[in-house]
């Protein structure tokens, strides 16, 4: 019960404590213009370089887009408390860690979801691009499973945060990793060999491929084995993220890390 | 003799800083931020660890509430090692560190105690009620529902107390609550700190405010560069100075080598400056039925001097000649 209560109440909690300071009249157009302003920039390119079409670059750059809530938000559930000097009196806490910082996951993972789904309907919507409305359902499936899975390395580098207080700033690399190697914008067949198989261990590539396919009409049965990959690959990276968070968190009691703001 | 029925005890304990520099040609410093320290505090009692910055308190409280581990040494809480039982000592102790931060700003002092009550498993049932008393107990009744931001610095303070003591805590770790807190608000505090003695919460207090230690706490331990260089009731330590006096000049631009000069008078304990305000002086602590007034004036060379006086020594005399005995 406690556990549950942690998870649910303590992540929601959290999340708004963190995420207070956020004036909601810059976070909300931040949030929701920049998928739409992404999307627009490579679906013109596309237009103007004759590759591909509008669903194409609508679905992968409004997924590259849940990254940003997934890996900037879970890193600061970490680094914000750390500024704050907050996280000394959490971790002295006896709160299990898996429900403290997975339920900070939580909201997260659903402004990702959120974020993506807005732009894919904005996309549509501004490119008058032929998603039907039917497969909505499903694409939201996806979406949230790639969302998951962002927030899993966004966990990894919140770990990460424990010992380099700058550890937010790998995110702005991160986030371009993901726009090259995921087949955000160009498809993996077409990268360089080397670069799909790093691709296909990264977030978010199975789930772009998988709402593509959905998009253009997939039935369930033929995406799960993408969805299932994609679920995996997060939970891959959540358990990793919490083994770090784990394993650095006695680090700092070793080294003295957290006392370093 | 390690008292088994002893709340909080500590042996030996040492916590060594490693600190590196430099990108590619690194130094390491090391620092040995805790040299030994040994104490043991009874259940109930309200102990004080006293010293100035840097002295140690903050890293052998954080050894103590497992958020720091000893380079060696032990201790335990409650019986429970701070090792090798983190969580169960967790469970039973309450953490308040001195400063204005450590809450979450943009929630209101309510929505931080209740996130905290979660953290500590206070079930549903009991947080409505236990946040109300604790509300009532800092005297923060009416304003729960405002911002932390709002709050001011003696506010806040009484909130981290609060927050300490959701989950009910047997022993209580207090370090330096008061720091910045103005003389009002720093007495309100210190009474909130004596109630709970009288509710029975065994206490370990770290200040650098003698009078405070003076007035709330049972024991005092003084704590000098990482040792433990004075032990006992606030009695006891008055009682290291009491056999002699102090003399005070007021000296106008004194020289380190002159006050260095003075220490060396047979019969003179300590010597230290204190910056009063505009005036200048030069505290020397006098052993029983030693003159050195004639002395101490012929070292001080062609320094200007005022006034003079004698007084009984304070227990703040004893401090400072406790941390300041290597040098003084």
């Amino acid at each position: 019960m406690t556990s549950l209560r942690i998870f649910f109440i303590g992540g929601l909690m959290s999340f708004r404590a963190l995420f207070n300071w956020m004036n909601p009249w810059i976070f909300v157009p931040t949030i929701l213009l920049g998928p739409i302003t992404q999307i627009l920039l490579f679906a013109y390119v596309g237009r103007a370089a004759g590759v591909g079409d509008d669903e194409f670059f609508i679905i992968g750059n409004a997924l590259n887009y849940a990254a940003i809530p997934g890996m900037f938000a879970m890193t600061f559930t970490i680094g914000g408390e750390r500024f704050a000097q907050t996280l000394g009196l959490v971790l002295v806490s006896p709160a299990r860690r898996i429900p403290l910082f997975m339920g900070r996951a939580l909201p997260v993972i659903l402004t990702g979801w959120g974020t993506a789904m807005f732009g894919i309907v904005s996309g549509v919507w501004a490119l008058d691009a032929d998603i039907p409305w039917g497969s909505f359902p499903l694409v939201g499936l996806v979406v949230a499973v790639g969302a998951f899975a962002t927030a899993g390395i966004g966990l990894v580098m919140g770990a990460i945060n424990l010992v380099w207080r700058d550890g937010a700033t790998l995110g702005n690399v991160v986030f371009l990793v993901l726009l090259v190697f995921t087949g955000t914008n160009v498809a993996l067949e077409d990268l360089p060999g080397w670069m799909a198989p790093i691709g296909r261990c990264l977030p978010l590539t199975h789930a772009i491929e998988a709402t593509r396919m959905v998009a253009d009409g997939a039935a369930w049965g033929q995406v799960s084995g993408l969805v299932g990959t994609e679920m995996l690959i997060g939970a891959v990276y959540v358990v990793l993220g919490l083994a770090a968070l784990r394993w650095l968190e006695q680090m700092s009691r070793t080294h003295a890390t957290l006392d370093r703001v | 003799m390690t008292d088994p029925q002893a709340a909080v005890v500590a042996r030996d304990l040492r916590r060594t800083f490693t600190t590196r520099q430099g990108m590619f040609r690194q130094t390491h410093k090391t620092v040995e931020a805790v040299k030994g320290v040994s104490f043991e505090i009874a259940p109930g009692e309200l102990f004080g660890l006293l010293g100035p910055n840097g002295a140690g308190k903050t890293t052998t409280i954080k050894m103590l509430i497992t958020l720091l581990l000893p380079t060696s040494g032990s201790a335990s809480v409650l019986g429970r090692d701070v090792v090798e039982d983190v969580r169960e000592v967790r469970r039973r102790i309450g953490y308040v560190f001195g400063g204005d931060r450590g809450l979450y700003e943009r929630l209101s002092g309510l929505d931080n105690l209740r996130y905290f009550s979660e953290l500590y498993g206070v079930s549903p049932r009991e947080q409505k009620q236990r946040i109300g008393e604790l509300l009532e107990l800092v005297g923060l009744t009416g304003r729960e529902e405002e911002k932390v931001e709002g709050y001011s610095r003696g506010m806040r303070q009484r909130l981290h107390i609060a927050r300490g003591l959701l989950h009910d805590p047997d022993v209580f770790f207090l370090d330096e609550p008061s720091i910045g807190i103005d003389p009002v608000g720093a007495r309100e505090l210190r009474a909130t700190v004596a109630g709970l003695r009288e509710q029975g919460k065994t206490v370990l207090l770290t200040t650098h405010y003698m009078f405070e230690a003076d007035e709330l706490c049972d024991r005092i331990a003084v704590i000098r560069e990482g040792e433990i260089v004075a032990e006992g009731t606030p009695a006891d330590l008055k009682g290291l100075v009491s056999a002699g006096r102090v003399l005070e000049v007021e000296t106008y631009g004194v020289a380190d080598a002159e006050v260095a000069s003075v220490r060396e008078v047979p019969g003179v304990r300590s010597a230290i400056v204190e910056e009063r305000g505009q005036v200048q002086v030069l505290v020397v602590s006098v052993e029983p039925g030693a003159e050195v007034t004639q002395q101490v004036l012929a070292r001080l060379g062609d320094t200007r001097v005022g006034r003079l006086s004698h007084r009984e020594p304070t227990l703040e005399d004893a401090y400072v000649e406790l941390v300041t005995g290597a040098d003084a």
